[in-house]
């Protein structure tokens, strides 16, 4: 599917999905500001703004192998944390200056582990995230985040004040509300952007200064006003479940004639569908609301499956979907169990679905050109 | 009793009519051992017969696992059973007629392959209606994705949506604050408890149980000690049975502890005396993950083939330690700490690889281990990106290491044969035994 909008603004955005060191990044660090690396959009990137630094989400985008990540991870371990740590100690993460990361899954919470073990990056620390959703656990969270602001500000001496907290959750407050914008436009039965362009947006959005991303994100807004929607499509896909980040996976997907009009990814909507709320006079404690109960759940979050269907569902309604599209790295627990529950809620409610395993880099190209277009097939030509 | 509720007990109901027999051979002719064994047997029989009980008379009861602390269900004198001990009982893969069936049906149910058995597996005995379906349950967090995974799926199936549930949610640091945190859930799951099964928490009751649990971890800890001689006093079954005693129903009841005696003065006699249950012993294993099913097709082999002892394992070792009952806040931390750090699993992967370093160094120095098998059950994500740390801590140790690589559940994955011949050519190419 080629592209409508001719935009600078999104020529920027593809490249940084592309890269790791983009010219942002580059620009950045050439002019001494610290870079904190996290892995999960659980991560409260407006305490990494408040300090000062560049927030920037780990991938292993460009990786080709896991040669030396392979001495510390298993076979049956998933390929992003191999690649993203294959990456690291080849050197390709030595820019960052520290490192925040989850217990957000077996895999991730090892790589805590061998990171410590392995890398030299100055700040490595890790955080506790619940797994579930009630004031006892955004109490909890909200203290890990106040150690974690501790830590920053001894060890970096800075000032994490709170009216610095506040400045960083209004910034990114407003990227999540033009990115919505974006969504928005996706709504019409031609949209202007694909699903492919979105992507790159977002993830460009965790791998550039806020400022610089809000402003590149008004001049696109601008450039998709002027630009034509996109008929000539077969089926409205939404795209479903963990970890994706590379947008030439959603390209082979359209490339078959079926538009992704939305997700529920974690580089994708569910890192920007509602606000931080700025009336909470704590930040820490707003923060803590968000990122544990308010933001659209993974799977992590256990006890929290009918919400996700609901906002799937929702999701559907809301962008005229035909069908959804669901992917999981192979040999992810949360995300498997997941899928027998959505199969099930799906094929009583009707709701087409595809579900694909794939690993962290693009392969079986051929394979999945093949089961989307059946996939196609079987919604029938809606919208030819 | 309707079809349902009938068909949720027949695991249960076949389990018993396999051990009764069984029970009577060991009570008309109990040997040295036979008293021990007899025990555990009708501990399982009669832990059945009240969960049946209850079904049939519509009285309530839970269903939860080891890391809920027990003590908390025994003050409360609230019928539970052990959801994740299915796969283990009879009905399940412990070599029961139903095995092949039971892994086939699961297959079916379109959860990824690559997912735990040992969790595809409950979730089949789930939606195929062999679980009693409870008043209400108590979820578990850890010490795995799969586990959190699992009871995602659990409280969606139609006939469990409505049961209450309760998550106490597990942190994943292991300081006072962590424990003080958790404590709060423990105290939220006794509200939750006694509203679904109109029991109260009587604090004096609860003192006393886990002051009878103490006793129970105090003597395990003797046990565990004992196990330290060279030779080793007692098979494999007998550490593993330790932990079963104090992490089921019925925990912190005198005839346990009692029990933990009888078992201790079993194994000084058997070291004073230099008169082992396992003959011959040339190799002292550390067997560092939870055990097969099918360990019964393994240890007698690794017993009588090359005089190897599973002299400590990861489940039957932790670092007990006794829970402080002077003040209630005293005990619910105590109790909480007991949660996180001491169960087994929940001790070696919940938290960071610093509890495996370390057990791995005690175990091998304390109990003069001469090789450590890291099984690496395909379930265990957090486990395989470990093994490698494990390696570098027994190269360190000097003490050699194998990782197979097994489906605990499933001798489809790697068959015993597979695996007695990787154990083999380790031990041979180790010059061990």
């Amino acid at each position: 599917m080629q592209t409508n909008v001719r935009s600078t603004a999104l020529q920027t955005f593809s490249e940084a999905a592309q890269t790791i060191v983009n010219p942002e990044v580059q620009k950045w660090k050439n002019q001494g500001g610290k870079i904190m690396g996290y892995f999960c959009a659980a991560m409260p990137v407006e305490m990494i703004t408040a300090a000062g630094f560049l927030p920037f989400r780990v991938r292993a985008t460009g990786s080709t192998g896991t040669e030396l990540s392979d001495a510390y991870f298993g076979n049956i371990n998933c390929s992003f944390p191999r690649h993203a740590f294959n990456m690291a100690l080849r050197g390709e993460y030595d820019f960052l200056d520290g490192v925040v990361i989850f217990n957000s899954c077996d895999h991730i919470r090892r790589l805590y582990d061998h990171w410590i073990r392995q890398m030299k990056t100055p700040f490595v620390k890790i955080l506790s995230l619940p797994r579930k959703d009630e004031p006892a656990q955004v109490k909890w969270f909200r203290d890990e985040l106040a150690i974690l602001r501790e830590h920053m500000q001894e060890h970096f001496r800075v000032e994490i004040t709170d009216d610095k907290l506040r400045e960083a959750i209004a910034l990114h407050n407003a990227s999540r509300r033009r990115q919505r914008d974006l969504y928005e436009l996706r709504k019409t039965d031609r949209p202007p952007i694909t699903g492919t362009e979105m992507l790159a947006v977002t993830v460009a959005g965790t791998a550039m200064p806020p400022i610089r991303y809000n402003q590149l994100l008004g001049e696109l807004l601008e450039d998709v006003g002027r630009a034509s929607g996109h008929s000539d499509y077969r089926a409205r896909l939404m795209i479903t479940g963990g970890e994706l980040d590379n947008p030439e996976f959603i390209r082979v997907i359209e490339g078959q004639g079926g538009l992704v009009v939305t997700d529920a990814l974690c580089f994708g909507s569910r890192l920007i569908w509602r606000d931080v709320d700025q009336s909470v006079s704590d930040p820490l404690t707003a923060l803590a609301q968000y990122y544990v109960a308010d933001r659209p759940s993974c799977a992590r979050m256990y006890t929290r499956y009918e919400q996700r269907v609901e906002y799937i569902k929702k999701m559907i309604r809301d962008f005229n979907v035909d069908g959804v599209v669901y992917v999981r790295l192979t040999f992810c627990e949360l995300w498997g169990f997941e899928q027998y529950s959505l199969v099930n809620d799906f094929k009583q409610s009707n709701i087409p679905l595809l579900c694909m395993d794939r690993e962290y880099t693009l392969t079986g190209v051929g394979q999945l050109r093949t089961r989307v277009q059946a996939f196609l097939e079987t919604l029938g030509d809606k919208h030819g | 009793m309707d079809e349902k509720k009938e068909r949720s007990l027949s695991r249960m109901r076949e389990e018993m009519a396999m051990f009764q027999p069984l029970l009577e051979i060991l009570k008309a002719d109990p040997g040295e051992m036979g008293n021990l064994q007899a025990f555990l047997v009708e501990n399982i029989i009669s832990n059945h017969r009240v969960i049946i009980d209850c079904v049939e008379q519509g009285k309530p009861f839970l269903a939860s696992q080891f890391t809920n602390p027990v003590e908390i269900l025994t003050a409360m004198d609230v019928p539970w059973y052990f959801h994740v001990q299915q796969q283990f009982a009879a009905g399940g893969t412990g070599g029961s007629p139903h095995t092949l069936e039971d892994l086939e049906n699961m297959d079916r149910l379109g959860v990824p392959a690559d997912c735990c058995t040992l969790l595809r597996l409950l979730l089949y005995y789930q939606v195929a209606g062999l679980l009693p379906i409870p008043t209400a349950y108590l979820a578990l967090t850890e010490p795995c994705d799969s586990v959190a995974g699992l009871h995602a799926a659990f409280m969606n199936h139609p006939d469990w949506r409505d049961v209450p549930v309760f998550e106490p949610e597990v942190p994943y640091h292991d300081d006072a604050r962590a424990y003080d945190y958790y404590a709060g859930e423990l105290k939220r799951m006794i509200d939750f408890i006694a509203k679904h099964s109109g029991k109260t928490m009587n604090m004096n009751r609860l003192k006393e149980v886990v002051t009878e649990t103490n006793k129970g971890y105090a003597l395990w800890i003797e046990y565990s000690d004992l196990r330290r001689a060279v030779p080793t006093p007692h098979s494999y079954v007998m550490p593993l049975s330790g932990f079963y005693t104090l992490n089921t129903a019925g925990a912190g009841e005198p005839e346990k502890t009692q029990w933990y005696r009888d078992l201790v003065a079993n194994a000084e006699a058997r070291v004073r005396e230099n008169r082992p249950e396992v003959p011959n012993q040339k190799i002292r294993l550390l067997w560092y993950d939870i055990q097969p099913m099918f360990f019964s097709e393994l240890v007698p082999w690794l017993e009588q083939e090359w005089g190897a002892v599973i002299a400590m394992d990861m489940v039957s070792y932790c670092p007990h330690e006794l829970v402080d009952t002077s003040t209630e806040d005293a005990m619910f931390r105590g109790l909480a700490k007991r949660a996180l750090q001491h169960g087994p699993m929940i001790h070696q992967a919940r938290g960071l690889v610093e509890n495996v370093i370390a057990d791995i160094r005690r175990i091998v120095t304390d109990y003069k281990i001469d090789c450590v098998i890291f099984p690496g059950h395909m379930g265990h994500k957090d486990m395989a990106a470990t093994a490698s740390i494990a390696r570098e801590t027994c190269r360190e140790l000097g003490v050699p290491y194998l990782y197979i690589g097994m489906d605990i559940c499933d001798k489809r994955y790697t068959s015993v044969d597979q695996i007695k011949d990787k154990i083999s050519k380790f031990f041979t190419a180790m010059r061990l035994g």
